[in-house]
């Protein structure tokens, strides 16, 4: 049973990796443009459908499909922004929130229609490594890999460049960074593309772990808040720590219970973490 | 070189100012004085863009301004410091120094800038990598004016740069801003320490509740009875 | 301000309303149009119960929380110890109220207001789906259950013909409505809208914060959880994704927003628009493909918020006004 937990404590880090991903795209896009993206992990959903589609009906090869689907999801994160989120910058935010859950209608509907309500997935078989007496999916390590060098990406993109730069300011003042010569509506939309993108390599690298269906995308939105508001919102590195507590504890948890009762459990740490420490186990901060 | 011609705005359905009419002439520092709510922040909003105003026009070097976007108006030449500074806390000092070279042109000389910026202001060389938020009232101040000269203004904006600081602080912010006067940048400063300000004009205006009341030259202005009454405590 | 139902014409116009509402399923050959018209009836009342805390700047995004506890209480009641709803929603409505001051409590005491206490609600009315899933032996899982079958009995809340449930829930729509008009003549009234504009402002003149912001919070949870009975008993099945979770807990407030929730009429407004334009939707793309009728929907959803910010009766009264006053300027 011990070694049961640690195999799941393991698995659970793994995936905090790619959790870690999907949160880093929420929190830069609420701290940049202090928008709850409600239809995030539907973005996700998308992508896994996109990638579905090249590699078993186009028969493109995996690798390049995996980046068109990066390519089209930064796409739809432009178109995002210029339809909806743009039009409400200055609208209530209950507006805002009630908008971008329309678009969770929208992507699910449009997945239902095109795709049906059948689980698809792409036959791909990594090996399952046996260390010591546990068990890792090699699907999983690479995910695990592929995420932190994405992050590690992201990081030099934020601190290392001009428009990185631009992102952090406006993350921090938004009326300000204007003064500084940024045209803060390119820098929207530039944060509203990175997250779409960062959706499409999440989904890429949950291809050989997911069978996709048209609904998949809203646990993954509820896990991505839960991880941001646990880290506090809009602090990056908060979000990365707590992608793993949330990964290890949901993981465990389902191995003990049952993955419904994993879930209630981190939605429970979730709303007491809202009650007792709002600002998040690190505090809420710009970029 | 910079005119500005009958200028009213407002927020919401509450106006704040009426047809304002004022200049700023090549090299010169002009100052703006008046209490709390008169409109002299609004004003330096108006100009750099962030508010539009509802009447009234806008000049730079010849071209018209008041419907330009604020980064455009950054380009041409026109720097603001915030009140307060408004520094981004969680970047370091070189980091805000960066951003405030943001443009393209100002990018390009980015190297020859930063020179020039710690030759001025020798502190802010050795506290580089510190985050903005942590430093003291006066060398946040420092950085805020620096950052606006990182963008290579022409014309040099300052809010209220001595507000909320210790009268000592206050007399070395003054001083930074003598110092860049003696380099040669226009100036157009909104000030409620009036007779601090004045020291440094050479053009000045009273502004009270959203109405220019008089303007002259700085001497006109300190002999005036009712602004040395008001304004100047003498 | 006035309203265009002005003062004279205003109770003509509402009593013509009212008796072709109560006349309609006499002369309507069309059970269909009864049908759907007991659902906008079912869920004007529960957005207008919404509104009582929404307007107030108390944002929730977790109403489906007390809409599935109220019905799936009273109906396991029923359906396990033969209670009858109309005890049963009591109790039903009781566990919201419940839930409510728990959550209500905890969130005021320690300050969460604007997105927090709107996240805080939507994983509350996420949690409760799940632990109505989690109680699958009982609850039937996330495929529901279906109440037990009396035919025609008053007593038990079922009735022969669809028309009894139009004229229920015409009542208590009416009842939510003379609530609503009952809280704006009371203290309570002016007490929340200072806290809604500023809780330090209104704090400092002496008003206690938490205790009005929970009367309001148990009210409309209250008036939910019975919401949610009513709801069940009509459809005569429950499914933990309809009545609880994150899709009808957004729906309430979109169905709020998108008439006005600022004004008495605006949440049943808003529904009369969503629930036809969802039925009209639905005819006439739905039969073709499974799907077209909600992205259409959804489509038509983010339009309505970004062209009418301030809902469809809230963006009319704003016209009538402006138009009002600049006609008053002019003469």
């Amino acid at each position: 049973m011990f070694e049961q937990i640690l195999n799941a404590a393991i698995n659970g880090i793994l995936l905090g990796g790619v959790l870690a991903l999907l949160a880093f795209g929420l929190n830069l896009i609420f701290g940049v443009v202090k928008i709850i993206h409600m239809a995030y992990g539907q973005f996700v959903m998308l992508g896994l459908y996109l990638i579905y589609v090249l590699t078993m009906q186009v028969h493109l090869p995996l690798v390049l499909s995996a980046l068109i689907a990066v390519f089209a999801m930064a796409i739809l994160g432009l178109l995002t922004q210029l339809l909806v989120i743009g039009p409400l910058l200055e609208a209530p935010r209950l507006n805002q929130l009630l908008a971008l859950a329309g678009l969770i209608i929208v992507f699910e509907n449009l997945a239902m229609v095109i795709w049906g309500a059948d689980y698809r997935g792409i036959p791909l078989y990594l090996p399952i490594l046996k260390i010591g007496n546990f068990f890792i999916r090699g699907s999983c390590l690479f995910a695990f890999l592929g995420a932190l060098i994405t992050l590690g990406l992201l990081y030099l993109f934020l601190n290392k460049t001009y428009i990185g730069l631009a992102i952090r300011a406006t993350a921090q003042d938004t009326e300000i960074v204007k003064l500084m010569g940024v045209n803060s509506r390119s820098v929207y939309f530039i944060t509203l593309a990175a997250g779409g993108a960062l959706t499409g390599i999440v989904a890429a690298f949950f291809t050989p772990i997911y069978t996709v269906h048209p609904h998949f995308g809203s646990s993954f939105t509820i896990m991505a808040f839960i991880i941001v508001v646990l880290g506090g919102m809009g602090n990056l590195l908060g979000g990365f720590i707590s992608a793993f507590i949330i990964g290890v504890v949901t993981s465990v948890s389902a191995v003990l219970t049952t993955t419904e009762i994993a879930d209630i459990i981190a939605l429970l740490i979730f709303i007491l973490v809202m009650l007792v420490r709002p600002q998040g186990l690190l505090g809420t901060r710009g970029i | 070189m910079l005119e500005i011609e009958g200028i009213s705005a407002a927020y919401g359905e509450f106006r704040v100012l009426h047809e304002i009419s004022l200049g700023v002439r090549s090299g010169e520092t002009a100052i703006a004085v008046g209490p709390n709510g008169a409109g002299k922040t609004t004003l330096l909003k108006v100009i750099s863009g962030l508010l539009r105003p509802s009447l009234g026009k806008i000049y730079f070097d010849g071209q018209r301004i008041d419907d330009q976007e604020t980064h455009e108006i950054v380009k041409l030449g026109i720097s603001l410091v915030p009140e307060g500074g408004r520094l981004f806390p969680y970047l370091t000092v070189l980091d805000n120094l960066k951003i405030g070279a943001f443009s393209k042109k100002a990018r390009e000389e980015f190297r020859k800038a930063l020179d020039e910026i710690f030759g001025l202001f020798p502190i802010l060389k050795d506290r580089k990598k510190q985050l903005a938020g942590s430093l003291s009232g006066g060398e946040r101040q420092m950085l805020a004016i620096a950052r606006s000269l990182m963008s290579r203004p022409k014309l040099v904006m300052l809010d209220e740069p001595s507000s909320g600081l210790a009268p000592k602080i206050m007399a070395r912010v003054f001083e930074f801003v003598r110092r860049i006067k003696s380099q040669g940048y226009s100036i157009l400063m909104v000030e409620q320490n009036a007779r601090k300000a004045l020291e440094l004009a050479d053009h000045a205006y009273l502004l009270e509740s959203g109405r220019l009341q008089f303007h002259g030259g700085a001497e006109d202005f300190v002999k005036n009875p009712y602004i040395k009454k008001a304004y100047l405590g003498i | 301000m006035r309203s265009p139902l002005n003062i004279k014409r205003g109770p003509i116009l509402l009593t013509v309303i009212l008796g072709c509402l109560i006349l309609f399923p006499v002369f309507s050959p069309s059970p269909y149009l009864i049908h759907i018209i007991t659902l906008i009836f079912i869920w004007s009342y529960v957005s207008t119960a919404w509104s009582y805390m929404g307007r107030f700047g108390l944002v929730s995004l977790g109403h489906g929380a007390f809409l599935g506890t109220g019905a799936y209480i009273t109906a396991l009641l029923f359906n396990f110890f033969n209670l009858s709803p109309w005890i049963g929603m009591l109790i039903g409505a009781s566990g919201a109220v419940f839930l409510a001051a728990v959550l209500g409590y905890a969130c005021f005491r320690s300050g969460i207001i604007g997105d927090y206490f709107a996240l805080v609600t939507l994983a509350v009315g996420e949690l409760v789906a799940l632990s109505i899933i989690a109680m699958r032996e009982i609850t039937g899982g996330s495929l529901g259950f279906t109440l037990r079958s009396l035919g025609n009995s008053p007593l038990y809340f079922q009735f022969g013909s669809k028309v009894y449930f139009y004229y229920i829930s015409l009542l208590f729509l009416l009842f939510a409505l003379y609530l609503w008009k009952r809280i704006d003549k009371s203290k309570m009234q002016k007490a929340l809208k200072a806290i809604g504009e500023d809780e330090v402002a209104a704090s400092s003149v002496g008003i206690n914060i938490i205790r009005h912001k929970m009367a309001i919070f148990i009210i409309s949870a209250f008036l939910t959880g019975i919401g949610g009975v009513l709801y069940a008993q009509y459809i005569t099945y429950l499914n933990p994704h309809t009545l609880s979770g994150v899709t009808v807990s957004l729906a309430i407030p979109f169905k709020a927003i998108l008439g006005g929730m600022f004004n008495i009429w605006g949440p049943a407004i808003g529904t009369a628009m969503i629930v036809s334009l969802e039925e009209y939707i639905r005819v006439s793309y739905g039969t073709k493909f499974v799907g077209v009728s909600e992205v259409v929907y959804g489509i038509a959803l983010i339009t309505l918020i970004i062209f009418l910010p301030k809902g469809l009766y809230g963006t009319v009264l704003e016209i009538f006004h402006k138009r009002q006053r600049s006609a008053e300027t002019i003469t």
